[in-house]
């Protein structure tokens, strides 16, 4: 299956997010790796994936997953070699699956040879391509983001005996942005991604680029200045290939990633994410169409981006503080499920292992508009470890069967990156592909058909989104509309049966075709539409006027 | 046949879109329209406050308001279309309303919020009303954190009041309610309480709401129900005792809708208060009421007046409801001048007893012997003024307590007269 020449792909795309190193170990050494994942395609291209975001696979010391990187265009030793990685390119592409990479690109490694650099003198030329300081004391409105173990944005180097500027972890240094040397490096190491092949990047941190006193250091025009440059020289000369931003900002702050269609293709909507939790806990639409009132329209060739549960923690820093309380003590009752500000777990824990919440999550995930983002594993749904430290708990190894190591790897248990999940209800030998794929009405096999159901339609990806707001408030309800297709869709957050009356009065004389099952359902008359859903149910229906 | 159901299809549309709630607030109105806005934003607070990730609702049920009442409080709904200004909340939360009736009657109203906490399966109710001048966000916490946290089932308000406002309470509703069932409620009759949903239900399914009293005291039936079905009760503090308006500024209405209620509840409740002994305190949360001292003016002629007119005019039906010896000492007692004027508590005490056994056997009409108590009253409440003219709040308490344990004292009494009927 060709790779869709549309320029627009990832509006319509469906991306599947996954770690090298949790998917597949092809060479029994316990860390999972390209050639790996390369076997894996088939699975994903049965899924219905239409591109992979790779998480960082560069050389790295591995102090944060690989988001601290020490060399940006080769391979990590342990994942494969570059060759490996133009084979996995070359066989996704072959089954129409596009390939997203991690540009970390806000800081690297302290390992990294620029730092090395940087550090070893005051004199040296990579100097200025970290931010120093001989005080503490600049940019004193900007956050400590990991709160949980950062004491300031500035670290200490012995080395050069001066401060140097890190908004995460202190062994990961800020690049200078306000260095042209800087920003021109960043773009060769684009080059030499997009020369292989690759199509889009996922850019991480992107709001700290550039620091000014006096401001939080976040969201600065000198940062949509570097971002706009490097989209330009994106445009000129790769045409089609994508950039998604990983800013977690509220939707207004958001809305300058994208600039006038010539900044970000593409930006996670964090404050989404929390309040579709909120809102099915609360059994209250509220949350959810609140956010999105407040979601400004972004230019027609843009795309959010959206998720449920990511490599992350389930972040709560787009949220007030009556609502993160709430989410805590609705979803992390441990304090050891909290993590900075958020929940460090995965989808079907954080769901109680509902499978009607699950698909109703789900649902609403490939409904709304933006392009869905299923985290590996979440699929099947996989449990979490939260005996595991930081953000490892959700980075566990991919359960494929029920046999050793839930057939992710041949090495010994022990020499695995990470212990597979093992528990009586979300282990491998309970939870896993292979056993999955053999029931009918598994999850994987419901995900495979919604999949396959949010992909028969434009829509979904491209349509404009009109609320209902049905009195009934623990309904959520809505039509997704793109040229002569209208589709409605209408979902229970409550865990009770619910009536509603949904003022379908501009669909008159319509009849909905439910999308699932393609049955029909009384026509649209004068009188409001009378649904009954079941506790957590969801329609999808297309309004056919026939 | 069944009696048809009294909701109306619009309000049960209503609920079904509200759904279950943990909380509800109840709002009887009419013609309140000036100040129902500022009371559903306090109420809307102090839900805020208090109880930020409850489901709650606001429920109007209004007796024909011609002013609008009914749409300030369904505009105040705070939901995903109509956000709220200066308030945050987590979730909707619903204001509806429904029309009972064409003209205010408390027990429709009363009746419409049961159902509605009973059809959404409220834990925690409160009724306000609308002519609280004095109310405050934190009157909900007040009321609903003793069922929702402590579950408590019933919680009515105790209130600073001046020494000389409530008469009618502290003379007669608070002594004798607290001597027939043997809890010490200061305020059984209140436009102002909370309840469980579980009293709500059992209330509403034993109540008889076509006994053509159209509903009159129905909240203290409610006290008492919730005494008799040994639901557990406190008394929590509101503040002083602010009302717009009277809603029963006559003494013969008011006389109706509580000493009514009372004798009334008396018969059916008769297996528990006759096995009553002595009294126990109900749980107070808050501060102490305390008692205001400021000065008063009371027309001491006129009541005295009123009531030697009264205890003449009504000689008649005098002989029909009280004993010869009653009586004699009322006649006594209404010859005697204004200064020299004391109707003495174990005689009001007696007084009572005898009224609430001729009720029941309704020697004459029930509300002629309840309107006939109005003229002795005001004999009562002359001396009541007049011995606690230079009183302090302590020597009052002290006065309205020695008259609870009279009334207490004198419990045979009334239990003799009782089987006298029998």
């Amino acid at each position: 299956m060709p790779l869709n020449r549309d320029v627009l792909w990832y509006k319509d795309a469906i991306i599947y997010q996954v770690h090298v190193r949790t998917f597949r170990d092809s060479n029994g050494d316990g860390i999972g790796d390209f050639p790996g994942l390369s076997e894996k395609l088939d699975y994903l291209q049965e899924l219905g994936v239409s591109a992979i975001w790779l998480m960082p696979f560069f050389p790295s010391p591995l102090r944060d997953d690989g988001y601290d990187i020490s060399d940006y265009n080769a391979v990590h030793s342990s994942y494969g070699t570059l060759e490996d990685f133009r084979r996995l390119l070359g066989s996704a592409h072959d089954r129409g699956i596009r390939i997203v990479i991690e540009l970390v690109a806000n800081h690297t490694s302290d390992q990294h040879p620029w730092f090395q650099e940087s550090r070893s003198s005051q004199a040296n030329p990579r100097r200025d391509w970290y931010v120093w300081s001989d005080t503490d004391i600049r940019y004193k409105g900007a956050r400590i983001i990991f709160l949980d173990t950062e004491k300031s944005n500035w670290a200490w180097d012995p080395i050069s005996k001066s401060f140097y500027w890190h908004r995460f972890f202190s062994h990961q240094p800020d690049l200078n942005y306000d260095n042209p040397a800087v920003r021109e490096q960043m773009w060769k190491v684009m080059q030499f991604w997009l020369e292989m092949g690759v199509d889009g990047f996922r850019l991480d941190a992107v709001p700290y680029l550039v620091e000014r006193e006096d401001t939080n250091c976040e969201n600065l025009p000198e940062t949509h200045d570097v971002l706009k440059e490097l989209r330009r020289k994106l445009e000129e000369n790769y045409p089609g290939r994508m950039l998604l931003a990983e800013a977690n900002q509220w939707p207004a702050d958001l809305r300058p990633y994208f600039g006038e269609g010539d900044e970000f293709h593409m930006a996670f909507h964090f404050p989404l994410m929390p309040r579709m939790f909120m809102g099915l806990k609360l059994e209250d639409r509220k949350p959810i169409t609140e956010i999105l009132q407040q979601t400004p329209e972004i230019p027609s060739s843009c795309q959010w981006s959206l998720f449920l549960r990511n490599h992350d923690e389930l972040t709560l820093e787009m949220v007030t503080d009556i609502e993160r309380d709430y989410m805590y003590d609705s979803y992390a009752v441990s304090k050891m499920m909290r993590l900075n500000l958020g929940i460090r777990r995965r989808l079907a824990p954080l769901l109680d292992n509902d499978r009607r919440r699950i698909e109703l999550m789900n649902g609403m995930l490939m409904s709304l508009p933006g392009t869905p983002i299923i985290y590996y594993g979440d699929e099947i749904g996989m449990g979490d470890n939260i005996n595991l430290g930081d953000r490892n708990g959700v980075r566990t190894p991919m359960q494929w069967n029920g046999e050793t190591n839930g057939g992710f790897s041949t090495a010994p248990a022990d020499h695995l990156y990470a212990p597979l999940i093992q528990d009586p209800v979300y282990g491998y030998q309970a939870v896993n592909v292979l056993r999955q794929k053999a029931s009918e009405h598994s999850l994987f096999n419901w995900m495979q058909r919604i999949i396959a159901v949010r992909r028969s339609t434009g829509a979904f990806g491209r349509g404009s989104i009109e609320f209902l707001y049905p009195a009934n408030h623990r309904i959520l309800a809505y039509v997704r509309r793109l040229a002569n297709e209208t589709i409605l869709v209408v979902n229970n957050l409550s865990s009770t049966a619910q009536a509603v009356e949904l003022d379908l009065s501009r669909y008159k004389a319509t009849i909905p075709i439910e999308m699932f099952g393609r049955n029909m359902f009384p026509r649209v008359g004068d009188l409001p539409y009378l649904l009954t859903l079941g506790p957590y149910q969801f329609y999808w229906f297309r309004l056919r006027r026939i | 046949m069944a009696e048809e159901s009294f909701l109306t299809d619009d309000f049960l549309r209503q609920l079904i879109n509200v759904g279950e709630v943990d909380i509800l607030v109840g709002l009887p109105t009419h013609n309140n329209a000036k100040t129902v806005g500022s009371i559903v934003h306090t109420i809307q607070t102090g839900i805020l406050r208090g109880f930020p990730r409850e489901r709650a609702v606001i429920i109007n049920a209004d007796g024909g308001s011609r002013d609008g009442t009914p749409e300030l409080v369904t505009g105040a709904s705070i939901d995903d279309v109509r956000p709220a200004s200066n308030l945050y909340a987590l979730r909707t939360l619903h204001s509806i309303s429904t029309r009972y009736a064409s003209s205010p009657a408390s027990g429709g109203a009363f009746r419409t919020i049961l159902a509605a906490a009973e059809l959404l399966r409220a834990k925690a109710c409160v009724v306000l009303s609308p002519e609280a001048a004095n109310i405050e966000p934190e009157w909900l916490a007040t009321f609903l954190r003793p069922i929702y946290r402590d579950d408590f089932d019933l919680v009515t308000p105790t209130y600073r009041r001046h020494k000389f406002d409530g008469l009618l309470i502290t003379n007669l509703l608070y002594p004798m309610t607290r001597a027939l069932y043997g809890i010490r409620i200061r305020e059984s009759y209140s436009p102002e309480f909370g309840f469980s949903g579980r009293l709500a239900t059992q209330f509403l399914a034993q109540n008889a709401w076509t006994d053509g009293t159209d509903g009159a005291g129905i909240e203290l039936r409610f006290t008492l129900a919730a005494i008799t079905g040994k639901f557990r009760i406190c008394q929590s503090f509101l503040g002083e005792k602010i009302h717009i308006e009277r809603r029963s500024a006559d003494l013969v209405p008011a006389l109706r809708q509580t000493v009514g209620a009372l004798f009334s509840a008396l018969e059916a409740d008769f297996p528990v208060w006759s096995v009553v002994a002595g009294s126990e305190p109900a749980p107070v949360t808050g501060t102490d009421q305390g008692v205001l001292l400021g000065p008063l003016r009371v027309n001491r002629k006129r009541l005295r007046e009123m009531f030697s007119a009264g205890v003449a005019e009504l000689e008649s039906v005098f002989q029909l409801i009280l004993s010869p010896a009653t009586l004699a000492e009322l006649q006594q007692i209404a010859r005697l001048e204004e200064e020299e004027f004391r109707y003495p508590a174990e005689l009001w005490v007696r007084t009572v007893y005898e009224f609430a056994a001729s009720y029941q056997k309704s020697v004459i009409s029930r509300d002629h012997i309840v309107q006939a108590l109005a003229p002795l009253f005001r004999g009562r409440v002359l001396t009541f003024l007049m011995e606690h003219r230079n009183a302090s709040a302590e020597q009052v308490e002290n006065s309205i307590e020695g008259l609870c344990l009279e009334f207490e004292r004198l419990k045979p009494y009334l239990l003799q007269l009782w089987k006298l009927r029998e």
